[in-house]
């Protein structure tokens, strides 16, 4: 095939898969809450890591003024040990940030190359890899983490990869569940005539397809990942060297009672995170679901 | 395939599951940090040859596989290994601990199912009404709450500020009450962790219930109850709901572990003595043996708890059973 053709074929490509997105956009506007809370996402992503950079204020600065409550020169209190909680609640955001992201891309991304193996090949390794699948959904994975986490030391690298390397099941039995229906299509069928070699029918032809039900689940995974992170944390399973929001309250605890500004501000913190990636992952759903999509659009 | 294939299927599933779980446990524990011998003699003095002794005795110098079948033995005898730290056997300390544990995870998941499949049911009969949002917003923010940042709201403002209710423990310290006072004070003590474990079950029921009988009420089984003339409410709650369940329980099977972790994180917050105050505490103490041990108690209930629901469904649906 002489250049020109296979660039031209490029393009077409790529113009069928922004003509794709532009449809999906138009559904997920309309859902007016999944866009409020990605605009406030995406204002939370932007702005936290630059406030921790720009500011640089020290986590871990203690001062003489312990457990302050509200006031203008600290916006959320400070601890007992008088450090900031606003700053402290910041980097704590940071590190939820990275983990919700680390979690669903390292999920997404494994899930994808064992779905697609085991729809692709069939056989044993379809049945290797949906038997471990179901293992997974159906052994509780938060205390197999917790267990590993707490034997093996929570290094928060090593955290978001178990937790990643946990949550592929969905993603795979979605995967594997299209590529089976895209494998005998029409357009599969005439590439593979033409000569089209495995790796480049699957990543080029069948992969593209697979990835709106994909993508549904992205912000659900990142979801979990950050509840589940914050969970470990909380109960002391997390990174001594990390601000974590999950940290924060167990340490808070104690101070309920007496000064609720402690505990409640990082919690806080993780309940909005959670609830917006949980509204977006709605919207999406809606948008990328063509059986829930016909009911809006 | 006919109901005795599906039964053996899952059967095998199941007992290589339980045995999956098992396995972990006992690699987990063998990689742990430590050695259980010189954290009990070392400080004694003793010579390399008694220290060889007490390992030969322990069957701790025997090949792996042998040690292996050893663990399985001993937990077919419900013998989960020993904490050094507390001085006691690891099962002794989890059958003390998980009566407890149920007595807020049974009448909490009782509550939030019956709640959660009435207003799933009613959000999914006026769909898109204000109801439906309401209903959707609501088990929306419930379903994203970590509970135990709930149970610090439910602390801060009805312990603290309103001083209704007790937030610590599971009885008052030093009230030595019997009978009917003391299950008073133990209820007294349920009311907000069972609020914060029901309030994060409805949700994720709510939601769940709601988009089955959505899938269900397309479907022309219901116009034919309709129109056979059946009552809306036998419609709805006798034809739709009887189908729309089988999805729900499959996927609360599956979350089973997650309510555990949830159950888990809310005992802590209210130092409710469970197996969640006993994990956190064991962590904080590096006993290994006690954090394997409900991994495993957990992993095998929630597996046998899945097994469960589906013969059930298997025995209750005779699309499974011709299937």
């Amino acid at each position: 095939m002489p250049e020109g053709r296979r660039g031209g074929a490029t393009v077409a490509w790529l113009g069928e898969r922004a003509r794709a997105f532009g449809d999906v956009w138009r559904v997920f506007r309309r859902h007016r809450a999944a866009r409020l809370a990605l605009s406030v996402l995406v204002a939370v992503g932007v702005a936290t890591p630059a406030a921790v950079v720009l500011l640089a204020v020290d986590p871990e600065a203690i001062s003489a003024d312990v457990l302050v409550a509200p006031s203008l020169q600290h916006v959320l209190g400070t601890d007992y040990l008088g450090r900031d909680i606003l700053a402290r609640v910041l980097h704590g955001v940071n590190t939820s940030l990275v983990v919700g992201i680390g979690v669903a891309l390292i999920g997404m991304a494994t899930g994808l190359v064992l779905g697609s193996l085991a729809g692709y090949y069939g056989g044993w390794t379809d049945h290797l890899i949906m038997r471990t699948a179901d293992a997974l959904l159906i052994i509780p994975t938060f205390f197999l983490v917790l267990a590993i986490a707490f034997i093996f030391g929570g290094r928060l690298v090593f955290v978001v990869v178990l937790l990643g390397v946990t949550t592929w099941p969905q993603i795979a039995r979605i995967v594997r569940a299209e590529v089976l229906a895209l494998r005998e299509e029409a357009f599969v069928l005439g590439a593979r005539a033409l000569g089209v070699g495995d790796a480049k029918l699957m990543f080029r032809e069948i992969l593209p397809n697979t990835l709106p039900p994909v993508i549904a689940m992205v912000a659900l995974l990142a979801s979990s990942g950050i509840l589940t992170e914050a969970s470990l944390s909380f109960l002391g399973v997390g990174d001594p060297n990390v601000v974590s929001l999950g940290q924060m309250l167990t340490s808070g605890l104690e101070y309920a009672t007496s000064a609720w500004w402690v505990p409640a501000f990082p919690g806080a913190a993780i309940f909005v995170l959670v609830l917006l990636l949980n509204v977006v992952g709605d919207g999406l759903n809606v948008a990328l679901n063509p059986r829930l999509r016909s009911s809006l659009a | 395939m006919s109901l005795v294939t599906y039964v053996a299927g899952r059967l095998v599933q199941s007992a290589m599951l339980v045995l999956l779980v098992i396995t972990l446990g006992f690699f987990l524990m063998r990689l742990a940090p430590g050695d259980p011998v010189l954290y009990l003699y070392g400080a004694q003095n003793m010579s390399a040859e008694t220290l060889a002794n007490i390992r030969r005795q322990w069957g701790l110098d025997a090949p792996v596989w042998q040690q292996y079948l050893t663990h399985l033995a001993h937990l077919l005898r419900g013998d989960l290994g020993y904490s050094q730290i507390n001085q006691q056997p690891v099962g002794t300390m989890l059958r003390r601990i998980v009566p407890n544990t149920l007595l807020l995870m049974i009448p909490s998941l009782v509550l939030a199912t019956t709640l959660g499949v009435l207003l799933g049911v009613a959000a999914s009969r006026r769909l898109n009404s204000w109801g439906d949002y309401l209903i959707s917003a609501v088990s929306m923010v419930g379903y994203s709450t970590p509970p135990f940042w709930l149970g610090i709201v439910f602390i801060v403002i009805f312990a603290s500020g309103l001083r209704w209710l007790p937030t610590q423990g599971m009885s008052t310290l030093g009230g030595a009450a019997h009978g009917l006072a003391g299950a008073l004070d133990v209820a007294a003590h349920m009311v907000l962790p069972l609020g914060v474990l029901v309030w994060w079950y409805l949700a994720a029921f709510a939601r769940l219930t709601r988009a089955s009988m959505l899938e269900e009420s397309r479907k022309p089984y219901l116009m034919t109850a309709r129109m056979k003339g059946l009552s809306e409410f036998r419609v709805v709650y006798r034809h739709a709901l009887r189908n729309a369940a089988r999805p729900v329980v499959t996927i609360l099977g599956l979350h089973l572990g997650t309510m555990f972790a949830g159950a888990v994180m809310t005992e802590v917050v209210f130092a409710w003595p469970g197996m969640g105050r006993l994990t956190f505490n064991a962590i904080i103490q590096h006993d290994y043996p006690v954090v394997l041990g409900v991994f495993t108690v957990i992993g095998v209930a929630v597996v046998l708890a899945n097994l469960a629901a589906d013969l059930l469904y298997a025995v209750l649906d005779p699309r499974i059973r011709y299937a």
